[in-house]
């Protein structure tokens, strides 16, 4: 099966040779401690239903990202996902699902480098989910959790977490003396912040949905207590 | 590209590198990535050693040249990254773009290539790895690393729903394209980009709740089968001599590499 169009690039997996030792050493760990933490928290919530809950969104998420809608001249955008997962299943366990993302995207189909994998992964799974969660909080608690606050919470949650990760992509860059500051700055914040609308919209979308559907999703844990079978959730 | 043709990276071969153990093969790889960013720009020498490190491994693997080179164009796109210090770099001009006056410099130039053929070697290693390795042997190998095992559990999950999940997405696009988005050659119909991007939303939306459906079903179906939370993978095999070899000598010339390269 191959797509029909063109997706347009959202240019945030480094590929190796463009971050220096120290920069790609630092993210590494970096990212192994916030892992760390995260596969902890996210242990204690969903106990041993974590692989199977956590594997089946992953996938979700890498799946999530290969749908696009057309945008204009044959080009067609996507999502990245790393907001939208902590909307729906909480920042840590989104860390959990976007790391996976990545990390795979890395291994096995070669989207982004071996040796930049840990700022890879901290740039679109770590930094996405943490900065979205907390604009989707502060939003939808300034609003007392009204439809349409969740809704424009998503939507500002999305944008910024492209345009920190287009932030955070744009600094390991220059840090490392592959790209100008005076350059890349304006032109990855520039184009995500088109990118970023895309995004927004998107997971709104995805909110909206779940919201009309499964709103006891939003915000609260899926109860796999023993007397849950999961009949009971299938419709 | 498409990501729902899973395991097609995998190439069938006979080589060497396909019967060394995945774990070797995945270090290999990541000692690679690492060790070639330590080469300062336009140390060509310590350049060409690392190429030979990867023709090598392209050599003991076996696999088609063209299919090696044509995937290894993969990150070219993330040269327009760099692309820019060939004009921004100080240094000596070698030649100045007509009309907008840009100088090209010599030091410039020699930073843009050395970044490229970084980039190049590492992913042509990485293609090597991934074309001569089994995508399931790949993520077993990293449990076998010692990845924690609820994130090589989550992992392996992934994997084995990444088709059905896919295959799910690729129905609500086809539904989708067979109802609005796409008109005769490629065009566009109904609504605005604003309301494609929420349509593509709801689809989203309706994915992540048949994906969590079934993920409480795979769960409730495990449990009854006596899951205890433990993802268990089957052949736990200790390296063999060969692979034993395969790291020493890949240890030994990176290593000599990184100090011909620096020292």
């Amino acid at each position: 099966m191959v797509l029909p169009m063109p997706q347009l690039p959202i240019l945030l997996h480094i590929p190796d040779g463009f971050l220096s030792t120290w920069v790609a050493t630092v993210f590494y760990l970096i990212t192994i401690a916030c892992l760390a933490v995260a596969i902890r928290k996210t242990s204690e919530s969903y106990q041993e239903s974590t692989a199977p809950l956590m594997g089946v969104l992953a996938a979700f998420i890498f799946a999530a990202q290969m749908m696009n809608f057309p945008v204009a001249g044959g080009t067609s955008g996507h999502m990245l996902g790393g907001a939208l997962a902590a909307i729906l299943v909480g920042p840590w366990a989104a860390m959990v699902i976007m790391a996976c993302v990545v990390g795979v995207q890395a291994l096995v189909f070669q989207d982004g480098g071996l040796a930049v994998l840990g700022a890879n992964i901290f740039n679109m799974g770590i930094a996405t989910a943490l900065v979205g969660f907390a604009v989707y909080k502060a939003v939808t608690g300034f609003g007392n959790g009204k439809r349409p606050f969740i809704l424009v919470g998503t939507f500002a949650a999305a944008w910024v977490s492209v345009m920190v990760a287009a932030f955070l992509t744009s600094a390991q860059l220059a840090v490392s003396g592959t790209s100008d500051w005076g350059i890349v700055l304006p032109a990855m914040l520039g184009v995500h912040a088109l990118i970023g609308i895309g995004e927004g919209v998107i997971s709104a979308g995805a909110v909206a949905f779940v919201l009309a559907t499964r709103p006891d999703l939003l915000g609260i844990t899926p109860d796999f207590g023993d007397s849950t079978l999961a009949g009971e959730h299938v419709r | 590209m498409s990501y729902f043709a899973l395991g097609e990276r995998y190439q069938h071969g006979q080589g060497l590198l396909y019967r060394v153990d995945p774990r070797v093969k995945i270090v290999i790889a990541v000692a690679f990535a690492f060790a070639i960013t330590v080469v300062h720009a336009g140390h060509w020498q310590a350049f060409a050693g690392f190429g030979a490190f990867v023709a090598l491994a392209v050599g003991t693997s076996r696999l088609p040249l063209w299919l090696v080179l044509r995937r290894s164009l993969i990150a070219l796109p993330f040269a327009a990254a760099a692309f820019p210090l060939i004009f921004t770099k100080p240094g000596d001009t070698i030649f100045t773009v007509p009309l907008l006056g840009w100088a090209a410099s010599h030091e410039g130039l020699v930073h843009v290539g050395s970044i490229m053929l970084k980039s190049w070697l590492a992913v042509l290693l990485a293609v090597v790895l991934t074309s001569c390795t089994r995508p399931l042997d790949l993520i077993r190998g990293l449990e076998r690393l010692r990845l924690p095992r609820v994130l090589a559990g989550t992992i392996f999950f992934m994997y084995r729903y990444l088709h059905v999940i896919g295959e799910e997405g690729h129905r609500l696009m086809r539904a989708r394209d067979a109802r609005s988005a796409s008109g005769p050659d490629g065009g566009k119909s109904g609504g605005s980009v604003l309301w494609r991007a929420r349509v593509l939303g709801s689809m989203v939306g309706s994915l992540f709740v048949r994906s969590l459906e079934r993920s409480e079903r795979i769960y409730a179906a495990m449990q009854s089968r006596g899951y205890d939370g433990t993802v268990r993978f089957s052949n736990e095999r200790r390296l063999a001599r060969r692979d034993w070899g395969v790291l020493l000598v890949a240890v030994l010339a990176l290593g000599g590499l990184i100090i011909y390269a620096r020292f």
